[in-house]
């Protein structure tokens, strides 16, 4: 008995000395952080809006404090990284006085007691920094990919044409050099590219339509998505789908005007689909719930709705609209031009019993309305249409929504939507095969906003985001742009990518030490 | 021998598989040697086994004693190379136990104990503070006993638990920029202990002994909201000053011990302890607020935080040296397995695989008693991949015990 506890003292006594392990194997505060086969002595970000640091509807200084590349680039300062400028915007509202289109940024205030972002005026007059170039932060908002390689597209004279920007004539070299060549003449030792959101997500946001307002009222028109090399990207309207042979062009000649100064090393980003952003996954397709109908449920099926079903069910689409149903929530009444018009059948049905020129409204009305469904994305700023009275439409048929249905501008359909996957599909594809011929870096930002928009969203340190809008807390009050937290996601993606391609060691950003969207 | 095959079987049914808040500080003498139990030369063998009363070598026994506790946690991100150290205040465990034979056949006793607890400190800007800026847990175990010799070689002991507690949480609202304090003083909850107490040889003495668990509840608690701005207030159902009221429930987890102590000569002699500790228990922790939509279940206000434990060993092994009749030299060490794995770390209670060493000496002056002990940890250090709230990194630790009990054996 003695020997045996003897003994068992003597191996435990052993075992405490051979198996502890109690200090970490390497501490942080010994690890050298290196720029691996890259240099990021002069770090040039190229792109669009999320490259700026735009967010709630503007471009402000403290947002671009918190851009994803100015994050980057103080984890390459790490590693032998130089400055990094931007165009700051003088002031922290944003927005320029005097143009249309570019008004200051939102707040989230509490309205009738609920949380609503409200716009603000624009915070000054367009001004010009260019005289403190360069800027190693070239986003410019609202750059398609063809825009970086476009001459003049920092011309003031160029803003009332269309052909200019108003945040690149801030910092232009001149009026008629290109974004590309103003960073071509940085010769950057890297470069970040994260551009080709803008040619699809102009299309999407305005529900597939392009607008002009002449004399106070505004028209809008079906826009066009655009293939094959016919037309020329000057002559595409503003919300046009971009030809994926121009982008993909277009990308292909940053990266070759790039490589001609010797700027090799760089990492490029592909786009994400839009449909997985608050702006189009906040307002459901359904939102008309028996209890905001009220007793106008029989009235709407009686009067309206049946009516309706009956003379379409005649021209074999009764399936367009169903009854109200009293018991569940009931989808918006929206137009698709992509229905078949029964316009001029639907008058001819109705004229015995309503006359001829209400047949004749109701014909135009509801020639190609349907109901919504899931598959049908209803625009965030469509919230505060839904309910309201249609300019000009008959009295008993104009509330947009449920009497009258909402108009293009208003929705993007299932149709339209698929133009807006298919196209960025193509971008895509051609993105991923550039990365490699081009050996770069290759950040997917498109799984990223799905992991993100996905039910469990994406926990950091205890703290979760979705893709959900105002609470989730990765999207700013736009509902497309990110929060200086969600930048900080994209930005660990790029550091990501860049540290596995290129064998660096930069350190990833903490995204809870950024900001989120701002409570009253 | 026949007699040991009996208690082993006792033990047999629950040998399928303490870190945590665990605290095993409950007696000074016993800390000396490893926080072996088998030891009923006073009232301090109480809170170990009820039944080892009924072999204290006298009618009257009194003890207690006090400790403390110091301890550091370091945490590391390798992603973002941040390195954070907790700056904890030092614990002080205490315990007091009466152990009284108004007949030769019977004990009767109280325990008084602070078996669980922790306070971990944070710096509050610290990475994980969403989950944890402070957090102190305390407990108290009130528990009056019963012996019974059954024969000269065994008793058997049992135990009602009241327990009373006290949970302070702060922890960061991040998406509001603010903070929440999460309070009850005024948790409570009740348990049960029973044991064995065998002496089947001069020389060998055997404990047995169920602990059950105790789940803490708290019905009123109190957590309170601090928000940059107060006007979203209303919004989440919280009054003028951020508060709603929350129910919780924190299980305190059931042990089963089963030591030895065999005297190789009459001066010396050692033991050897094997905990088994019900951490599966503690799988998640709900916190039930009454207005407040900060929760993330189907019912709004209801928050479900997953922690799963699993059931966890001790070893211990301890040895005692009598130098003279008065003076006594000890000797421990002991191995504490962590309650989790690495997918399940959690800065709130963190918990290594832990090496103790441990040591101390004792007096007997006639009646009385006087022990002093000490225990230093050898924390293993860990990797964190709790993907559940997204915390990655290593986490590594030290700590260290020091205790001093008086024991009294009047007649």
């Amino acid at each position: 008995m003695k020997k045996i506890i003897i003994s068992t003292i003597a191996v435990s006594a052993l075992l405490f000395t051979t198996s502890c392990e109690n200090d970490f194997d390497t501490d942080v505060k010994d690890v050298a952080v290196t720029s691996g086969d890259a240099s990021f002595k002069t770090y040039v970000a190229l792109g669009n809006s999320l490259t700026s640091g735009y967010r709630d509807g503007a471009l402000y200084s403290d947002g671009q404090n918190e851009s994803y590349p100015s994050m980057i680039a103080a984890q390459m300062k790490l590693a032998g990284g130089g400055d990094f400028k931007q165009p700051l915007m003088p002031n922290n509202i944003g927005g320029f006085t005097g143009l249309p289109g570019f008004g200051g940024k939102l707040t989230l205030q509490l309205v009738n007691g609920s949380l609503t972002p409200v716009p603000s005026a624009a915070g000054a007059a367009l001004d010009n920094v260019s005289s403190g170039r360069p800027y190693q932060n070239m986003g410019v908002p609202g750059a398609k990919s063809y825009h970086l390689v476009a001459p003049g597209y920092g011309s003031l004279a160029g803003l009332a044409t269309g052909t200019a920007n108003p945040y690149f004539v801030r910092f232009a070299s001149s009026s008629t050099t290109s974004v590309l060549a103003d960073a071509m003449a940085q010769t950057p030792t890297f470069f970040s590219l994260w551009i080709g959101n803008n040619d699809v997500l102009f299309y999407a946001i305005n529900g597939g339509t392009n607008s002009q307002t002449t004399g106070g009222v505004t028209t809008y028109t079906a826009a066009t998505v655009q293939t094959g090399t016919g037309t020329s990207p000057a002559l595409y309207k503003s919300n046009d789908i971009s030809d994926p042979n121009v982008v993909a062009g277009s990308i292909k000649a940053v990266l070759d005007g790039l490589k001609s100064v010797g700027t090799t090393k760089g990492v490029i980003a592909n786009v994400p689909y839009v449909t997985s952003i608050p702006y189009f996954t906040t307002v459901p397709y359904n939102p008309l719930t028996p209890a905001v109908l009220g007793s106008n449920i029989t009235a709407l099926n009686t009067g309206l709705y049946g009516p309706l079903k009956q003379a379409l069910t005649a021209f074999g689409a009764g399936g367009r609209i169903n009854l109200l149903s009293s018991t569940s929530a009931n989808p918006v009444l929206i137009k698709d031009n992509s229905l078949q018009d029964l316009s001029a059948q639907l008058t001819a049905a109705l004229t015995p019993s309503l006359g001829l020129a209400t047949a004749t409204a109701f014909g135009q009305i509801y020639g190609q309305a349907r109901q919504a469904t899931a598959e049908d994305y209803l625009l965030l700023t469509t919230s505060s249409v839904i309910g309201t009275t249609a300019p000009g439409a008959p009295a008993a048929i104009n509330v947009y929504g449920i009497s009258y249905p909402l108009q293009n501008q208003h929705v993007l359909t299932k149709t339209e939507a698929g133009y807006v996957k298919t196209a960025t599909d193509a971008y895509n594809a051609s993105i991923r095969t550039m990365a490699d011929t081009y050996g770069l870096a290759f950040v997917d930002s498109n799984a990223k906003m799905v992991e993100l928009n996905g039910k469990s969203g994406i926990t950091y340190d205890g703290v979760k985001y979705t893709a959900k809008f105002v609470s989730g807390g990765a999207f700013s009050l736009d509902g497309i742009h990110l929060t200086g937290r969600g930048y900080a996601i994209i930005a660990n993606e790029f550091i990501k990518s860049i540290n596995s391609k290129y064998r660096s060691t930069l350190p990833q950003v903490d995204p809870n030490k950024y900001s989120g969207v701002k409570f009253p | 021998m026949k007699k040991l095959i009996i208690s082993t079987a006792l033990l047999a049914g629950v040998m399928s598989y303490a870190g945590g808040f665990r605290v095993s500080l409950q007696g000074v003498k016993q800390l000396a040697m490893a926080h072996t139990s088998a030891h009923a030369e006073d009232a301090s063998v109480a809170f170990f086994n009820p039944a080892g009363m009924s072999f204290i070598p006298a009618r009257l026994s009194i003890a207690a004693g006090g400790f403390a506790a110091g301890n550091k946690v370091t945490f590391q991100n390798m992603n973002t190379l941040q390195s954070t150290e907790t700056d904890n205040p030092i614990g002080t465990p205490i315990y007091a136990a009466v152990a009284y034979k108004p007949i030769d056949k019977l004990s009767i006793g109280f325990s008084f104990s602070t078996p669980f607890g922790s306070t971990i400190q944070y710096p509050n800007d610290w990475e994980g503070k969403e989950l944890v800026q402070k957090l102190e847990l305390k407990s108290f175990y009130f528990q009056p006993m019963i012996s019974v010799k059954m024969a000269d070689w065994v008793s058997f002991g049992a135990s009602y638990i009241y327990a009373k507690g006290k949970v302070d949480w702060d922890k960061a609202v991040t998406q509001f920029g603010g903070q929440v304090n999460i309070n009850d003083e005024k948790a409570s909850g009740h348990g049960y202990g029973f044991g064995f107490y065998f002496r089947p040889d001069p020389k060998l003495d055997v404990s047995v002994a169920y602990r059950s668990p105790v789940d803490m509840k708290a019905k009123n608690g109190t957590a309170t909201f601090r928000f940059p701005s107060q006007s979203i207030y209303p919004l989440l159902g919280l009054d003028q000053s951020g508060q709603d009221r929350f129910t919780a429930t924190l299980p305190l987890v059931e042990e089963y011990t089963i030591g030895l102590t065999y005297k190789v000569t009459p001066k010396w002699l050692v033991s050897a302890d094997f905990n088994y500790h019900g951490w599966e228990r503690y799988s998640k922790l709900t916190l039930d607020f009454d207005k407040a939509p900060v929760g993330n279940q189907a019912d709004p206000t209801v928050l479900v935080a997953p922690k799963n434990f699993r059931n966890s060993k001790t070893f211990r092994l301890g040895t005692q040296y009598a130098f003279t009749d008065m003076i006594y030299g000890r000797l421990g060490a002991y191995y504490d397995e962590s309650p989790y794995t690495d997918d399940h770390f959690i800065p709130e209670t963190p918990s290594f695989n832990t090496y103790v060493v441990t040591g101390g000496v004792g007096f007997k002056v006639k009646q009385f008693g006087i022990d002093v002990s000490g225990g230093y940890a050898m924390p293993q250090a860990r990797d964190v991949k709790n993907s559940t709230i997204g915390l990655y990194g290593q986490a590594k630790a030290t700590a260290f015990y020091a205790g001093l009990g008086l024991s009294y054996n009047p007649f």
